[in-house]
Order: structure tokens, then sequence, then C-alpha cells
């Protein structure tokens, strides 16, 4: 198996060394980003002094690109201003200071579950619900696009708009160091049964797969709905969870379906299918059934420099650094703080950029983990980056166009369709930055 | 808390065990067997030679990045791997100068003009070997039987003077190794040893040596479907040569191969012909580091062998 497919396998030390819920305290400040997916900013609804209860909607909404922010704490606003994301800009930001007593919104009425369609993207938007994934983006836009089809999909004159037909709820990680959804897999939850149905109504998906790791049993739950299903429309299907980047969608869907997704910028509905996580398919039963705001999100905790490791669940708006302490701490020689896995993730320097809801993961890592780099050599041409390349590039040759600012040949031999998920990175044995070099191409180029 | 500092950069954030310097510590590890039976066939001589040509090396490599005041790479074995598999091609009988002299021409000409490890388009030892053979043709050309300094030819030097002469081997002793021949090359189970090694250790890729060996194969088949009084059998051919350090340490160096699978093969494939076709209608009696000589040349055209890019074919 390993021999023949794409991809890289990662050893044992990178990964989480236990799938186990850590207790996170009530933070007791948080700082709250007006924009917590790719999109427009909410406008503050509040102002300094205001006092707010946890799960009040503390923003407006100017257009659809754009989601709701959720006090996640109950206390007063104290500070409206620009503070450092987890992608790294200056976002306006709500810093609420907590009274100590995480004081609810009053709840509305426990609801129905049979709702249009209409009903549930509401609600689901109400929740204040992102896709997480490479491309985060408020989840109902995800769900129901706005915009129509882009022409450039249509590749030699095939229409390429169909029907979503199939549902594949992905019970891996983004990255095998990542643990929250195979955590999810191994568990219970009532409320499954309801976000996958409101997720079959939305998207009109007649059958349901389950795209689950193979070192980690699914839990009976699981394997009763497929007992169950009389019309045998719901399957599992056992991939490899150590393989990165088996677990993306653009690579799930190929595995699962046999299907392509067109690159660039392609989607999972291009090819009629629909691809959520566990963590999502939960969230939208709960936004459904409930009606209450997201004010807490699921991450790893990871990296060897971390005092606990396993799966937290932590208000929106924790800061990194307090967050840290309460899980205990960091070791001496931490030497890098990555929010995100630590594949895709992104390196911070700054302890109080908040944990937000595109985060999955933090990773506080050793230098013997990361290996602090010492320079590149020259490409060698040895071919490992085309060995593992999950979407048949050549990294190497882009790479090297992409040094000598050559950027109209390294579009021409498929730069766009990069998916920069590093496993070029990760095997080069010149220790080239690829995916800098990817990154910095596809920049000058979008100017 | 506060005063320390995080190192940022852009992911990914941890990296595969794979250096150039392991890769090429493997090659030499995958060396070792070959490197163990020069000196068991050809004794204290064989030895002289292999180190003589990994110093030189490494030396002359040390002392152009010193006065280029170039990066300093002399210690990433890379040097000491060219110095190696050139002495494995040498015939014992060379005097203390020509191991020197290679590893000066691979060091200086093969590799440090072009620009150093990456940017050479011919492997280096090859082209040390060339030169050599061509400067100085009867002291590369001068055989022993094994454990002694009797003259001999060589099986394939045998089969130029007469074509007929294949029966007389006994094909599991050409195997082995008791036969005169390159130091590095009488034993084609050291190496095959070695071989294996090395692409269990992921350094190299199975394509080319397998199409290499198939290209040679195929064509000592067709000869010998038409003849089989005058060709040989594909297995003489396999083993009575250099084919598989060829196989397995030459043609598929990382900078001078292609890196497409579609590449690699026809890469191989093509070798392995030119290879016969050197051998039987050639003026030398091996065509083996020849042919992959002149297939480097092509190398960069082989990479045009691309793959599909993923999601550029919509198919419903």
């Amino acid at each position: 198996m390993g021999f023949f497919s794409k991809g890289i396998t990662l050893p044992k030390r990178q990964l989480v060394t236990s799938l186990t819920l850590i207790d996170t305290p009530v933070p007791d400040t948080v700082v709250l980003p007006l924009r917590q997916y790719i999109g427009q900013p909410s406008q503050a609804a509040v102002s300094v002094g205001d006092t707010v209860t946890t799960g009040q909607i503390i923003s407006e909404c100017t257009d659809a690109a754009c989601l709701p922010v959720h006090a996640t704490i109950s206390g007063t606003v104290t500070d409206i201003s620009a503070h450092r994301d987890p992608r790294g800009s200056m976002t306006e930001s709500v810093t609420i200071e907590s009274d100590g007593t995480d004081t609810w919104i009053e709840p509305p009425e426990a609801r129905d579950t049979a709702l249009d369609t209409t009903d549930i993207l509401d609600r689901i938007r109400s929740s204040g619900l992102i896709a997480k994934g490479l491309l985060p983006v408020p989840l109902d836009t995800d769900l129901a696009p706005i915009d129509q089809p882009k022409t450039h999909l249509y590749l030699n004159g095939t229409d390429i708009k169909k029907r979503i037909d199939t549902l594949i709820i992905n019970c891996l990680d983004a990255e095998p160091s990542l643990g929250v959804n195979r955590y999810l897999a191994g568990m219970e939850h009532s409320s499954l049964p309801c976000g996958i149905d409101a997720l079959k109504r939305i998207t009109g998906a007649q059958r349901v797969i389950f795209a689950v790791d193979k070192h980690v049993a699914p839990s009976s739950q699981l394997k009763d709905m497929v007992k169950n299903d009389e019309e045998e429309a719901t399957s599992i299907v056992t991939v490899n969870g150590r393989r990165y980047p088996a677990a993306l969608p653009i690579v799930l869907v190929n595995t699962v379906l046999a299907r392509e997704i067109p690159l660039p910028y392609g989607h999972p509905r291009d090819v009629g299918a629909a691809v959520y996580d566990i963590e999502t398919v939960i969230s939208i039963a709960e936004a459904v059934t409930g009606g209450t705001a997201q004010v807490d999100t699921m991450i790893t905790i990871g990296g060897d420099a971390m005092a606990k490791q396993g799966i937290a669940r932590v208000r929106i708006g924790v800061s990194i650094g307090s967050l840290i302490d309460s899980l205990g701490g960091l070791r001496a020689d931490a030497a890098k703080i990555i929010l995100g896995g630590p594949m895709t993730g992104m390196a911070h320097y700054d302890l109080a950029t908040p944990i937000t809801k595109e985060v999955t993961g933090l990773f506080a890592m050793t230098r013997e983990q990361i290996q602090l780099s010492t320079g590149y050599r020259e490409c060698i041409n040895c071919g490992m980056c085309v060995k593992v390349c999950p979407v048949n590039l050549l990294p190497g040759i882009i790479s090297l166009y992409c040094a000598k600012d050559k950027f109209d040949l390294a579009e021409a031999a498929g730069l766009f369709s990069c998916i920069e998920c590093g496993a070029c990175d990760y095997v080069c044995p010149s220790r080239r930055p690829l995916v800098h070099l990817f990154r910095h191409a596809k920049n000058q180029l979008m100017e | 808390m506060e005063t320390t500092t995080y190192s940022v950069s852009m992911s990914p954030h941890i990296r595969g065990r794979q250096s150039i310097e392991t890769m090429m510590a493997t090659f030499i590890i995958g060396l070792v067997p070959t490197s163990l039976t020069a000196i068991y066939f050809f004794g204290i001589k064989a030895l002289i030679i292999m180190v003589l040509s990994m110093a030189t090396a490494g030396i002359v490599e040390a002392v152009i990045e010193k006065a280029t005041r170039r990066a300093l790479t002399f210690k990433d074995y890379h040097a000491l791997l060219t110095g190696l598999l050139l002495a494995l091609m040498l015939p014992p009988s060379v005097p203390w100068w020509i191991p020197v002299v290679g590893a000066t021409v691979a060091i200086v000409l093969g590799k440090a003009l072009f620009g150093g490890l990456g940017n050479y388009a011919f492997n280096p030892a090859i082209v040390a070997w060339v030169v050599l053979r061509l400067s100085w043709p009867e002291r590369m050309n001068l055989f022993f039987e094994p454990h002694t300094t009797n003259q001999a030819l060589t099986p394939l030097m045998a089969l130029k003077v007469d074509p007929g002469l294949f029966y007389s081997y006994d094909l599991m002793t050409l195997f082995l190794g008791q036969k005169p021949g390159l130091i590095g090359t009488v034993s084609s189970l050291a190496v095959l040893i070695g071989g294996l090694f090395i692409l269990y250790r992921g350094v190299i890729r199975w394509h080319i040596p397998i199409s290499f060996f198939a290209g040679i194969a195929l064509f000592a088949l067709v000869l010998r479907y038409i003849n089989p009084d005058v060709y040989p059998p594909v297995s003489f051919h396999l083993v009575g040569g250099g084919v598989f350090l060829a196989a397995f340490f030459l043609a598929p160096e990382p900078v001078t191969s292609p890196v497409t699978v579609k590449g690699m093969i026809t890469f191989g494939l093509l070798a392995g012909i030119l290879t016969m076709i050197i051998r039987m209608w050639g003026a030398f009696p091996d065509g083996s580091f020849y042919a992959i000589l002149i297939m480097n040349s092509a190398t960069p055209l082989f990479n045009y062998l691309k793959p599909q890019a993923y999601g550029r074919s919509y198919r419903a």
C-alpha cells in the first residue's frame, strides 16, 4: 500500500500521544476577532463598558460572506481594537473581561427538528459555524454557495455542475497529528443522526459514507447506523489515517468515490460529493436542535514541549498563553508554537494571539521535533517530491522556477494545482522550503 | 515566559529524516558488500585503490571549496561516494596514480566545474572512468584472475574475441564473482545485496534498475531467438559484466536520472538497449557505463514525460 501510494507516513513521534479529553477552565479574558474565517469582517455591535452574557451576539453582519460573533464568556467589554489573529494578520477584535460567573444568555426553547432547508441554514448561520479546513468559510455559504459555479471549472467542454449524491462524513483528521475527528468517531453522539439528516436535506445527498481511520475503531453507533439502514445507503470506508494527506477532501473523495476534483479552485460539490467533518456534523445538530451559539471549539493539544497532550474543548478567544498555562505550561526547550497541525499550521511568536473557530490544534514543538532550519542545499533532482505529491506535480522543478522568479513557467507547470500540503517539503533531502517558494510565487502572480 | 522567543517559519514545521548526508551515507553502506568482495578477490591492492580514490576525491573537493570560498559541503559524503564508485569501476591492475588522477577528474571536471552537487549533467564517476579509459586504454584493460596476478580476459572481452565462448562460463560462478573483471563488478551478488538495501531505504526507486534489466533482457532475448549459437543467453548478459553496479548505483544516481515514473522507465529501458548495442556491435566489451553516460544527457528530456496533474482531466 505505502509502496505505491502517494503522500507520506508520519513517524509515531510526530503524532499526539493520547486521544483523551483534557479539562480547561473558563478563561478570564477573551479576545474575539470579528473575522474568524475567510470573508468579510463583521462590525462590532457593542461598545467599551457594555456588559455581555455568554452566547450573546456582539457583532452584526454586512453581507453573506460574514458571520456574527458571539460573546464566549460573560463580563464587560474592555477594548475594541486590532489584534493579531491566527492567520497572522491584524483584525478588529472585541476583548471581554470575565465577571467570573459565566452566565449564559437565555437559551431559545427546545425546537423541533423537522425544518425546511432555509431554516436549517439560518440556524447554522446564527450559531456562527464555519467550515474548518484549508479554506475556512462560513458554513452556510459552503453548504449552499451563493456564487455560481466558476467558469474555469468547465474543463474540456464538460459541464461539471452536478447534483450532490454522496455525503462523506470525514472521521479522519486533516493531518495525522490532529485527533479531534478520530476522538469523536470513537464516541456515541445522540445528536449525530439529526446532523446527518440536516446535511442530507440541505445537500440532497442520498448516500452517506463514513470515512474512518483504520487505526481507530469506529463507535458502535456508526456500525449500528450502517447495519440498521434498510436501504443500504450508509456505509463505512476505512482509510489509513497515518498517511498524509489522506484526509484532505481532494484526496479523500478520490479514495472513497474515485472521483477527481478539478484543480485549481475545485470543491467536492463539483463532482457531486459533500465532505464534512464529524465535528461539523455534531455542531450542525446542536445548532439545529438547541439553537445555541458556538462558544467553544475542540482542538488537538500536541507537541513534545506541551505538558499534556490530547483533545481540549476551549472557549473561543482564549489566548495561546493562558491556554498553555492552564494546561501546565511548557517545557524549557519549546522552540515553536503552532496553531493548526504541524504540516499546514502557522507558527506564532505572540502568545496573546487568541484561539478562534478556524484553529484545529495547538502544538508546542521542541527543537528536536522541528529541526530548526540551518539553510538549504541545491535541488539534487532526486525525485522524492514527485513520489509523494498527491496532485502529481513535479514540486522540485516548479520550485526551481519559483526560486529564479520565472513565475509564468511555474504557473504553466501547474503551480496553482498545488494544495500546499507540505509533503514535498517534508521529504526533501536538500531541505528546500518548497511550500514557501510556491506561496511566494502564487502571491506574486496574483498581484 | 515573556522573554522566551519562538521561531517562526512557513509550514510544514516538521521534516523527514532523509537528508543529503543520510542519502549519500546509505549509498556508501550499500557499496560495503561490493567493497568487501573486491578485497576478497583482489586483496590489499583493491583496498589501496578504494582508499586512494576516496581520499583524493574528498581532499580535492575540500580544496576547491576552500579556494573558491564556497560553502564547505565535502562533509556530505558525496565526494567519498564518487571516489568509491570510481574505484569500483577500475581493474585491479592499475598503478597507484590512476585512482588519484581519476578521482581528481571526477571532482573537478565531473562535479565542481558544473557548480557542485545537483548541477552536473553527467555522472562524475563515469566521466572520470571514461577519461581514464580513453587516456590510458592499455592500463585500464589489464585484468587479473581473482586471488592472483595472472593476466586474463573478462568474459565480455573473451566474447569479443570469439562469440561462441559463452558456453565455457558457469553462470553461477559469474554471479558469485569468481572471474576476471573490474574490482566492483565481479560479484553481482554483492552488488545485488547492496542494491536491495538502498532500494529498501528508499534512496533509489525500483523503476530504473528494473527497466534497465528489462531493456537488456528484451534485447538479448530477441538476439537469442535469432541465433542461439552466436548470441549468449539473457542471464550471461546480466551477470557477465558491470550491469548490476550500473543498474543499482550508477543509473539511478539522483542528480543525473529522471524524476518521473514514465521518465525513469524510459531511461532505464533505453540505457539497457544501448548497453546491448555497444556490447554487440561497439568497440568496447561492456557498454553499460557508456550507455548511462549517453542517457544522462537526455535526462531533462525524460522529465517531460510527466504524470497527468491531478484535477486537470475531468472524468465523470
